[in-house]
């Protein structure tokens, strides 16, 4: 698989969430990842995408396949202009929340794939990329 | 608006609940609200929560979940979680969610059994 695959996805209800669900799954599945590392990445899109409706309202989140040293990944990036996180470290931690979650979709995320950044400004907005890469 | 339907049905004076493959969070809301009428409108004891079909157990859902569990226990019902997939259980654990102390069983059928001998061990006390 040599060519990019990619897409985007607006997110502004809560529907929007099992959408996004349904277009990382078949996304994934493209790919070639197997059940349980599809439904890690459909479990990570689900948190990260109800973060942006609970915390920012709307977003966007993009998906784009990847290619590096004949390695194939996944990546996600979850956009939105919402109010930002002050502290990112303290919101890295598990069971910290500051709405009405239990606190474990951020670190929970990480850990249910390879990579993670966040980049976050308060008043601006978040920008978080999650990363896959398929076992060869 | 609810998606996905739920099942309801009584049971041999318990309460089997099809959670849909993959609803939404107002589906799971519902399932919560629907699930606790149910026991006390029907009188039952125990509460079997099928979950073989669900693909993604996300933090919303889980909590759901495990709140129902709770609420259920508070009514003097008992639960058992039935049928998580191996892909489901394997992420739920790296996520970091519980289900509350719901028992738990690999199929309905089994779930069955453990809270028929469950009850009547509950009975016994």
């Amino acid at each position: 698989m040599n060519e990019s695959h990619q897409g985007e996805f607006r997110i502004t209800s809560e529907n929007d969430i099992v959408m996004a669900r349904k277009v990382v799954r078949d996304a994934a599945t493209t790919l070639g990842f197997g059940i349980t590392d599809v439904t890690r990445i459909v479990t990570a899109a689900s948190e990260l995408t109800r973060n942006i409706y609970h915390y920012a309202k709307s977003g966007v989140m993009h998906w784009r396949s990847l290619n590096q040293d004949a390695s194939v990944g996944l990546e996600l990036t979850f956009e939105d202009s919402g109010p930002g996180i002050p502290d990112v470290e303290k919101a890295m931690e598990m069971g910290f929340s500051t709405g009405k979650g239990l606190g474990l979709g951020l670190p929970g995320s990480k850990r249910l794939m390879d990579e993670m950044t966040i980049e976050s400004t308060v008043g601006k907005g978040t920008t978080v990329v999650v990363r896959k890469w398929l076992k060869q | 608006m609810v998606s996905e339907s739920i099942s309801v049905i009584k049971l041999r004076g318990l309460l089997l609940v099809t959670v849909p493959p993959d609803p939404d969070d107002e589906t799971v809301s519902a399932l919560q609200e629907q699930v606790l009428q149910a026991m006390a409108q029907h009188d039952c004891k125990g509460l079997v929560l099928d979950i073989s079909t669900v693909q993604t157990l996300d933090s919303f859902f889980a909590r759901t979940v495990a709140e129902t569990v709770q609420m259920v226990a508070l009514m003097g019902g008992r639960t058992v979680l039935a049928g998580m997939r191996a892909s489901v259980a394997v992420t739920a654990t790296q996520l970091g969610l519980t289900v509350g102390n719901s028992l738990t069983a690999l199929n309905v059928d089994r779930a069955l059994d453990l809270l028929n001998s469950t009850l009547s061990k509950d009975l016994r006390l």
